[in-house]
Formats: structure tokens, sequence, C-alpha cells
């Protein structure tokens, strides 16, 4: 907690270990065996599930099917053509504009929601009101995705509580299912409703970490409350920001494919399959083809390790934070 | 210095965790060796000798009692969630007291089904004996066969004499099964020949509210005595009487704005859009594929596709097709029949299942379209499924499971298999024709849920000969034959034929499998917005047809059914 303080405080004092001699560092190690000794399963169940597994993506480059032995004689390499295929598709642009579009939208109205979510109610003078709005508020994240869609029908299909809202007010009926203009808004308004509350928790857990006397300072200064939020507040979970920023960011176009396959009809098709869709497509439907759902999927984690980098090259170069 | 912060290990589970999440399929699998295909003489020999194993007469048990004991298999299944256990079912237990085959049967449901057969495909070391209701596609079974994963049945007609009989008769089934790479069949079918997917859509049209119209004088040329099944109706009457059905309070309930004049499930496999285009002259389908004079043809290369296009779009622009027919699904569509009339007129399969009073709808024959043109949708909805049931090649004593599902295709058990068993749903004497007759019902259990319940579907021959001779249709299925009889069939043309299960090359298939999905979403994408916003026009159209062959390779897609098509045809 230390080094998160002493950031907030004034972002003055650098803690860069590198700056010790060897000896020191071995010191050190030794004094955290304890940590280390905790931290071993973790690095474990990741290296098992999460590192072991990538040799999986071997099958982009060879035609594969289940049952084939991937590191074998017999396996059948195509080298590249997986991911040529791929570039030439026809749907390749609209794939890319289409999922790279709908993340960045709900990337740039989902990202601050929750922050500006959880200094609100960190500034409630009423606790019990806070919790209970909190509580509202996470409520819809345990919503299944089917259950939601099913909602979004309720409310925008032809026959849906809006368009007999507006016939009620003499406007014309509109089948906002069927829109393409209406995909992108319902899609990540309705994630955004959803999660909101849900994202909001960790920027709350961090504020109820800042010291108490630092309002208390800043009230004998003759702060008021606003103020408390942009000097005391803001600060204070400012690094968690950046990391959960980075960490966004390097998972932006990793937009799963139930909604928008859910969502999904003739109507909004053009704006609606996104990659992983039609990876899915692909890989599970019609004649499967593992090793080219495989060479899209890689092509989707290479181009979100390249932005994962680059946001954190950013940040390392404006801010202290990054992730390493 | 610094001690472990929970930023800290934020970077670190961040760092590990969402760094390369790939999509990685990880096949874990020992080495197995792939069984030789072709019948091994003497392991067949020690079954006839040790185990009296006998496939010639096909009434008389397949093992003697040592081999029940000694031999049995295990079939992986999915089964519908309302179905009994397939190792409790009546049907199952009675097939293995007449063949003594022992069969151990391992449901899962079918929610799960892809993914469980991909992954037992992938656990080479421990498959089962088989897999039932396998769902197989072409390619897969090509791709599977070239690795020898799977038994070649077509090694081992001998041993199935129901099979090969079916295959001798009916040389069009065999086309559509034999894997064109080598000529060998590697999945058994399921083969339902009933006649009614061909034509997937029967037009309903609401007689009360239609006799409102004459007697309102809104429509010309038919009179009460008209309103009874296979009334035909010109376009124009149509749009007369949609547009009466429009702007009247057809239900009496006082809101004049209820009424859906025209729905349907835009797309849907069945009561769809297509039987409207047929007033144009075109036997449209989902696929937009139809085969005419042997020639694969796309309605959407035809310039008639764009005209009854246009009159449609104005169809709903006008708001005489409800718009909601095209998002709707098809339980939305069936829930909205219910209670209060709302639907004037509708294409579904049959009108019972939409609406609480049937008896208020009669049927139509296809609409006149405006130069007269008057014909249906025909569907390529195929009434062979070619990959039922695979065996996979470490399958011992393969031939005493081929001659166990070779009984599935006698019509008697077919039946069975098909609508539940003797003693559960059929009575044990058949009639004076030799037909299986239907028990009563039991209390409160509709015949869907009896027959979901106790009738494993899969593998079945039921033909012409079954149904005249071992079994009746169900009634609903027989009305819905003799409607298409007297007011659908007679009205396609006689060239016209749905595009069947054609055997493909490898190389065909991943030309198909290159660019059909785009060719598809294309086609979708485009239809749907002319539909929606009033047309399409002439140029649009035309950038459409460049594109259509510069884009999606349409061309080259016809190109490989046509081929496919002559193939099956030289082959019959």
């Amino acid at each position: 907690m230390q080094a998160v303080k002493r950031k907030s405080a004034g972002k003055a004092v650098s803690t860069d270990s590198a700056e010790h001699p060897a000896s020191e560092k071995g010191k050190e190690i030794k004094r955290h065996i304890p940590y280390y000794v905790m931290l071993l399963p973790a690095i474990v169940v990741v290296f098992l599930f999460n590192y072991l597994p990538i040799y999986g993506v071997l099958i982009a480059f060879q035609d594969f099917m289940p049952g084939d032995k991937i590191l074998s004689s017999t396996a059948n390499w195509i080298g590249l053509q997986n991911f040529t295929r791929f570039f030439n598709s026809v749907n390749f642009w609209p794939l890319m504009r289409n999922t790279f579009l709908l993340c960045i939208y709900g990337f740039i109205i989902g990202f601050p929601l929750p922050i500006i979510i959880a200094l609100s109610l960190n500034a409630l003078k009423n606790r019990r009101a806070g919790k209970v709005i909190q509580t509202i508020f996470i409520a819809p994240h345990f919503i299944s995705l089917v259950v939601l869609v099913g909602m979004l029908q309720f409310f925008f299909g032809y026959y849906g509580l809006v368009n007999n809202v507006a016939v009620s007010l003499g406007a014309d009926r509109i089948s906002y299912m069927l829109l393409n203009g209406a995909f992108r808004p319902m899609y990540i308004l309705s994630s955004n409703w959803q999660d909101f509350g849900w994202s909001a928790v960790i920027y709350i857990a961090a504020l109820s970490n800042v010291d108490p006397v630092q309002h208390e300072a800043a009230i004998i200064d003759g702060a008021s409350r606003f103020q408390r939020v942009i000097h005391v507040d803001i600060p204070a979970i400012l690094p968690m920001i950046s990391v959960m920023l980075i960490m966004s960011i390097g998972g932006l176009m990793g937009v799963g494919y139930e909604k928008a396959l859910l969502m999904q009809n003739d109507g909004n098709l053009a704006v609606s399959e996104i990659i992983s869709t039609y990876v899915y497509k692909q890989g599970l439907t019609g004649v499967p083809d593992q090793g080219y759902a495989t060479a899209i999927g890689l092509f989707n984690s290479i181009i979100n390790v390249i932005l994962l980098v680059i946001a954190n090259t950013a940040s390392k170069k404006f801010s202290e934070n990054s992730l390493w | 210095m610094k001690t472990l912060t929970r930023r800290d290990f934020l970077k670190m589970a961040a760092v590990s965790g969402t760094g390369l999440a790939a999509m990685g399929l990880v096949g874990c699998s020992s080495s197995g060796s792939n069984s030789q295909s072709g019948s091994d003489e003497s392991n067949v020999d020690t079954l006839v000798s040790e185990y009296g194993f006998q496939w010639e007469d096909t009434s008389a048990p397949i093992l003697n009692d040592a081999g029940a004991e000694a031999i049995s298999f295990n079939i992986y299944s999915s089964k519908n969630a309302a179905a009994l256990d397939y190792n409790d079912m009546k049907i199952m237990q009675e097939l293995f007291e007449s063949t003594n085959v022992t069969v151990n049967w391992e449901n899962v449901s079918e929610t799960v089904n892809s993914e469980q057969k991909n992954l037992i495909f992938s656990n080479s070391s421990d498959r089962p004996d088989a897999i039932y209701h396998a769902g197989m596609t072409q390619g897969e079974l090509i791709k599977y066969a070239q690795r020898g994963v799977i038994v070649a049945i077509s090694d081992y007609l001998e041993y199935m004499p129901n099979f090969s009989q079916i295959l001798e008769e009916r040389p069009d089934i065999y086309n559509q099964i034999v894997n064109e790479e080598d000529g060998k069949i590697y999945a058994l079918p399921r083969i339902e020949e009933m006649g009614l997917l061909q034509n997937p859509n029967i037009l309903f049209i609401n007689k009360n509210w239609v006799q409102q119209v004459i007697d309102a004088g809104a429509v010309e040329g038919i009179t009460s005595t008209d309103l009874v099944d296979g009334l035909t109706l010109t376009c124009d009457q149509m749009e007369d009487i949609l547009i009466y059905f429009r702007d009247h309070d057809m239900n009496g309930n006082g809101d004049a704005t209820d009424e859906r004049p025209l729905s349907f499930v835009y797309n849907n496999w069945q009561g769809n859009q297509c039987d409207l285009y047929g007033m144009f002259g075109l036997n449209d389908n989902l696929e937009h594929r139809v085969v005419i004079d042997d020639e694969v043809v796309y309605t959407t290369m035809d310039d008639r596709f764009m005209e009854a296009t246009n009159y449609l779009a104005n169809w709903v622009s006008e708001g005489l097709i409800d718009k909601v027919s095209f998002e709707q699904s098809q339980d939305n569509f069936l829930a909205n029949g219910k209670g209060l009339e709302t639907y004037g007129a509708f294409y579904w399969w049959e009108s019972a299942t939409v609406v609480d009073n049937p008896d208020n709808y009669i049927v139509c024959c296809p609409l006149i379209g405006p130069d007269g043109e008057q014909t249906v949708c025909v569907s390529n909805n195929p009434e062979v499924s070619t990959g039922e049931l695979v065996f996979f090649s470490d399958c011992e004593n393969v031939e005493v499971l081929l001659s166990y599902f070779d009984r599935y295709y006698d019509p008697y058990i077919s039946a069975q298999i098909n609508y539940g068993a003797v003693g559960v749903v059929y009575e044990e004497e058949l009639d004076e024709n030799g037909k299986l007759v239907q028990k009563e019902l039991p209390d409160g259990v509709t015949s869907d849920e009896l027959r979901l319940q106790n009738a494993p579907l899969g593998i079945i021959y039921l033909s012409d000969y079954a149904w005249e001779n071992v079994v009746n249709m169900e009634e609903r299925a027989q009305l819905r034959q003799e409607r298409l009889a007297a007011y659908v069939t007679p009205y396609v043309d006689e060239g016209v034929q749905p595009c069947p299960n054609l055997p493909f090359t490898m190389d065909e298939l991943n030309t198909l499998s290159n660019y059909e999905t785009d060719l598809e979403d294309y086609v979708k994408t485009n239809l749907i917005s002319w539909l929606m916003n009033g047309g399409v026009t002439e140029s649009a159209w035309e950038t459409f047809q460049t594109e259509l062959t510069s884009k999606c390779h349409l061309d080259e897609i016809q190109e490989v059914y046509q081929s496919g098509y002559d193939r099956y045809l030289s082959e019959t």
C-alpha cells in the first residue's frame, strides 16, 4: 500500500528497485520468501492452463481435424494458407471494421462510466444509501446474455415497448432489431448497463483505501467536496485507472461472439458480423475448419498483443504507471 | 524495498493471464493404429463358430446367448431433452431381445453434442464404437475417411441385407451418400420420405375476414362461395384484401391497428417468404438455388427477382406484410397467433399449430402474379440425412454392429424407431391391412410428447412401401400431404427439382467453404435492406449482379453445384 500512497501524495518519489546493487536484491528475495511461496500455486496454474495450451495455435498452420496429432509426421502442414485465405476474403475489411468500431465505442463509453460511478458513490454522505445504490447497480451483471437479448427484443422489437410508446405519441413503428444503425448502440449500451456497477467495484475498493487524514487536511484547507474528488480521490486511484486502461486496451479486439450472435439477424448482419462470430461460423458450422478458425483467432490475439504493448509503452512514457 | 502491493499483483495477473488469449484447441491424443478396412475373414469365422453370428435371416437373432454375454458395444448419442435414456427405451430393449446384440447407450443432451463430438474424435485412445445422431457433414466424412478414423461401411455390405437392398433399389440414395473421393460409403443415412419437405409453405387466409371484405365490396371477382380450401387469388385481389385487413377492425376488439395482414417468418426453413416470389415465376428458396431442367440455377441472377423484390417491398412499406415477419423467431410467430385473432393471412407448415381456431383459416392456392405466373418455393431441405451414424475404425466386431443397425432399416423397426415402440405407442395387433395401429393416448399426454419420450429417431427407412404397407402417417402429416397434393405441388413445373445432397470432391468442398458463407451474407444483407426500404433501383441491381460474380464468386459456386449434380445424374 505504501507505494500507492506515496505516488498519490505527490508522484514525486520514484521506487525503482533496479538502482539497488545485486547483493541487496538477493537479500530482498530471501526476506520475502513467504510471498514467493504464496505466489507459486498461481504461477503453476497460469502456466498449466494459459501457457501450455498455446502450442495448440500450431493448428493455425495445419489442415486440422479433431483427432489429428498436432506434432507428428502425419500432420498436414499448409503454411500460411489459412491466413492468406482470411486476408483475401471479401469479409476481411468489414469484419475488422465492425469489430474495431464495436469495441472502441464500447470502450469510450464503458471505461469512464464505472470511475464516475465509483467517485460519486464514494462522495455520497449517506453510506447506507451508497451501499443500496451499489447493490442495485451490480444486480444487472447477473442477468444471462440470452435473457438480456430477450429483453432487448421486448423493448426494441417491432411490437416492443419503445415502439408502443412511440406510436401512442404519433410516430411510426421502427424495427430497431433490423436496423443497421441501432445494433451498436443497443449492444454497447446494454453491455454497459449490465456491467458498469460491477466494474466500479474495483475502484470503490481502491477509494476505500484513501487515507481519511488527506481528506481532513483538504477540508481544513477549505477544499469543497468537488475539489476533494479532483485532488484527493482521483490521484489516489490514478494508478489503478492506468492499469485498467492498459488492460482494457489490450483486450479491445477480444469481444466475445455470444451476444453478437444472439442479436444477429439478416437486417443487421452488415454491422453485427464481427471476427468472433465469423470464427464461430467457420469453425463450428458447415464444413468445420478449425485450422482456419484458429488462424483468425491467432491473428486477433496478435492485434491485441500489439495494442497492449503500445498502450503500455505510451503509459510508461506519459506517466509512471505501466504493467512492466 | 517494495512489498507486494495489490497493484503489483494485478500486473502479474494481467501479464500472465490476458497476454495471449489465443484460441488453441489442444488435441491430447495417444497413438492408436487404424484397423484395416475390409472384413477380417478369420475374425468373422470365429464369430460364426463361437457366437453363432448370422446375418442372412433378418428375423432371427444375430448372436447366440454366449455372444450376448461376450460381445458388447458402446454407442454415443445425443438425445432430445424429453426422451428417455436410450437404454430404458422399450424399442431398444426389444431389439436386444430379437438380436442378442448388447448395446450400451451413452446419452448426452443435444445442446452439447457438437462440442462433444469433436472431443470424441480428439480422444483417439478411448472412443466409443459408433456415434448415433452424428450429424456428420460431407466435408467431415471425407476428411475423417482420409485419416482412416471411420469405417468404410460399403466394405461390409454383405452383412447388411436390408441396407444393401435399399441401395440396389434406390441408386439416387446411393448417389447422395457415396464419398466422391474413393467411391465408398462412410455413414448410414436417415431416410424419411413423406414428400412434405420440398414445398415448405402453405398460404392460409382468414375466411371470416375475407367474408367481411366481400360484404364491404372492397374486392372484386370472388364471392362467399369461393371461401373454401383452394381459394385462388390474383395479386391484385390479395392486395385489396390485405389493405382492407390493414385498415379495419377485423377482429372486432375496437382496435383497428392490431390486425396483421400477411405474416411469415423471414428466411425460416418453412413458413418463409419464398412462395411470394412464385408470383413472378421464380421457384425461390433460402439458398436461392434450384435445379431447372438439370441446370443448377440461382434465382438471384434472374431479373424477375428484382421485379418481385420491388413488388414485395411495396407491400412491406404499405404495411400489408407485417414488418415483424422479418425479425421474429418461429416461437414469437406461433405465440402471437394464439388468443385474440390477429393474423389475416400467413405462410406456415400447417394452420393448427399457429392459431387457436384453424377452422377459420382456409388454404389458398399460390397467388397469381401480375403477369399471370403462379408457382411456389421449391426448397432444398433434403429427405435423406447423410451423416446420421458413423463407426470408428477401432470398433471390434464391427460386422455384428452393422448387422444390428441393418435391422433398423426394416420398415416395422423403422416405424418404431421413428414414432415409439409397439406396446407403448402402437397396439400389439396389426390391423386388417397388416399396418401398425396407434394406441389411444394416455391421459394428459400429447402425441408429440409420447413420441419424443419413446422414440430415439435416427436411423430409419420410411418410404412409399412403408407408408402403404406398414404404418400410417400421423394425422397431421396426412392432412398436410393432402393439402400439398391439391393446392401446392400441381403448381410446380415438371423440370423443377430441389438440389439434393450432392457428391462433392474435397476440392469442390473447399471452394464452397471458401466462398459460400460470403455469398450468403452478401445476398442476405442486400435482400433484406431492399425489402425493408422500398425496393432496389436498376443501378443497385446491376452492381449487385456484377458483385455476385466479381466479389462473391457465384460463378465458381454454381459450377461446383453443376458438376456435383451432373455426377449425381450420371451415376443414377
